[in-house]
């Protein structure tokens, strides 16, 4: 498999997480949190996606 | 491309650098989940009377005041800080037998808790050194230090940086070793080894940002107090030195506490005064007031300015420009914390703890299966596509 297709999930979660963390940091509440929390969550979503298709 | 001999090499400091640190991270996983929060834990332990039902806005009581009382209270002693709360309507007076039993031993100071719109005393603590441990403060301490102090610290910080090192070259091996797997592939029907191969590499690339960033700040927090005190010894030093000669002046002749609040307000509008050491404090000068003041943003709130107001006057000294490392330190600090987006970033933080947790448990069952099969072997399954 291509490095691309490595790392394609990776660096987007990667990038997804530092907007998540800067977003609430940076942001002055309301809005920003929102996306804070949507973003810091699709990781935790995508582990349990990636768990429950290897159980199916 | 790696070779397979640079493949080796990273797994080698992979291997180690992981080894060294995992039973002190995991101590630190598991004891940083209370410490996200403490406030809430606090509050729930908290046996001190609840606050008087005040009319928003009612004003705060006169510092003065308070010093006052916990002078009336404790005849002789010294009055070593206050502490204006922003969030609570507290104020805290802190105070010791004297400099010289403070210097002595820090631990004999005590505080006492009012009531910042009625001045009702709501707590009166013991010395530090009869108080019981609470329990996130223990957490704190094992968290921290392992209640060794600064080379508690310093080693805690090493470890941190180790973390650091176990996640760089993580990344260095998860390419070679899922190139051949779907993302996120978890082979469940394989032995336990190669599941939780694939479980480790998943919860641990999913997590990497977050696991680097955490670590980091972490390794930046344990220096807190070596920065801290180069700070005093060298800026703070070179600005006080026009009074180094100078006696300090007795309490009783200072200008009030409340002024050295109003003068620090206004010279730092916008800001919130929250804290006032006194004179003779080993954090501040023997001739002023050292006040802190913090910014009303969430993120200016982590950025701490200091005052100095003379003693003597109430007149300002200065506002002390804090240096680019100590406001590093500032702005890594909620970084580290996850306390800066509400309860659902807390909750958040604390399953990506538990998902750390599992990547280092996970860490220490291959590596006690992998005994048996090198790194070699597993490579060569990978590359048969096996």
């Amino acid at each position: 498999m291509s490095a691309s297709r490595v790392w394609r999930w990776p660096i987007t979660l990667a990038a997804l997480t530092l907007f998540g963390l800067l977003s609430a940091l940076l942001g002055e509440g309301g809005v920003w949190w929102a996306l804070s929390w949507t973003a810091l969550a699709v990781p935790l979503l995508v582990i349990v996606v990636c768990v429950a298709k290897s159980g199916s | 491309m790696l070779s397979a001999k640079r493949i080796k090499t990273w797994y080698l400091v992979h291997k180690w650098t992981s080894l060294v640190c995992t039973a002190f991270l995991l101590l630190i996983c598991i004891t940083g989940l209370p410490l996200l929060f403490a406030e809430e834990i606090n509050d729930w332990l908290d046996a001190d009377p609840p606050y008087a039902e005040l009319p928003a806005g009612t004003p705060t009581a006169n510092l003065d005041g308070l010093v006052g009382i916990g002078r009336r209270m404790f005849p002789g002693q010294i009055v070593v800080s206050m502490f204006v709360d922003d969030d609570e309507p507290k104020v805290i007076v802190s105070m010791a037998p004297s400099w010289q039993a403070l210097s002595d031993d820090p631990r004999s100071s005590h505080f006492i808790k009012f009531d910042a719109r009625t001045a009702e005393v709501l707590e009166q603590s013991k010395p530090l050194d009869e108080r019981r441990l609470s329990f996130i403060s223990l957490m704190l301490r094992l968290h921290m230090d392992l209640f060794a102090g600064l080379p508690g610290a310093l080693f805690m910080g090493v470890m941190g940086l180790l973390f650091v090192a176990a996640i760089v070259s993580g990344i260095v091996l998860y390419g070679p070793f899922t190139k051949r797997l779907a993302f996120g592939a978890v082979r469940s029907h394989r032995i336990g080894r190669i599941k939780w191969l694939d479980l480790h590499n998943l919860l641990g690339v999913v997590t990497l940002t977050w696991a680097l960033v955490v670590g980091a700040t972490g390794v930046v927090n344990e220096l807190s107090l070596p920065l801290f005190t180069l700070w005093q010894r060298t800026d703070v030093q070179a600005m006080l030195a026009p009074w180094r000669d100078k006696a300090t002046p007795r309490q009783e002749g200072f200008a009030c506490g409340q002024v050295a609040f109003e003068t620090a307000r206004q010279a730092l509008p916008g800001m919130v005064v929250t804290s006032l050491a006194f004179p003779g404090n080993r954090f501040g000068s023997p001739h002023h007031y050292l006040l802190w003041a913090k910014g009303a943003t969430p993120l200016t709130s982590r950025l701490f300015s200091p005052v100095l107001v003379d003693a003597r006057t109430g007149a300002l000294t200065a506002v002390v420009e804090m240096p680019w490392y100590l406001r590093a330190l500032e702005v890594s600090r909620p970084l580290h914390f996850g306390d800066y987006g509400g309860m659902p970033l807390k909750i958040l933080w604390a399953l990506l703890d538990l998902v750390t947790i599992v990547v280092l448990g996970s860490g220490v069952y291959l590596w006690l299966a992998r005994r048996k099969s090198p790194v070699e072997v597993e490579l060569a399954e990978l590359e048969a596509g096996t």
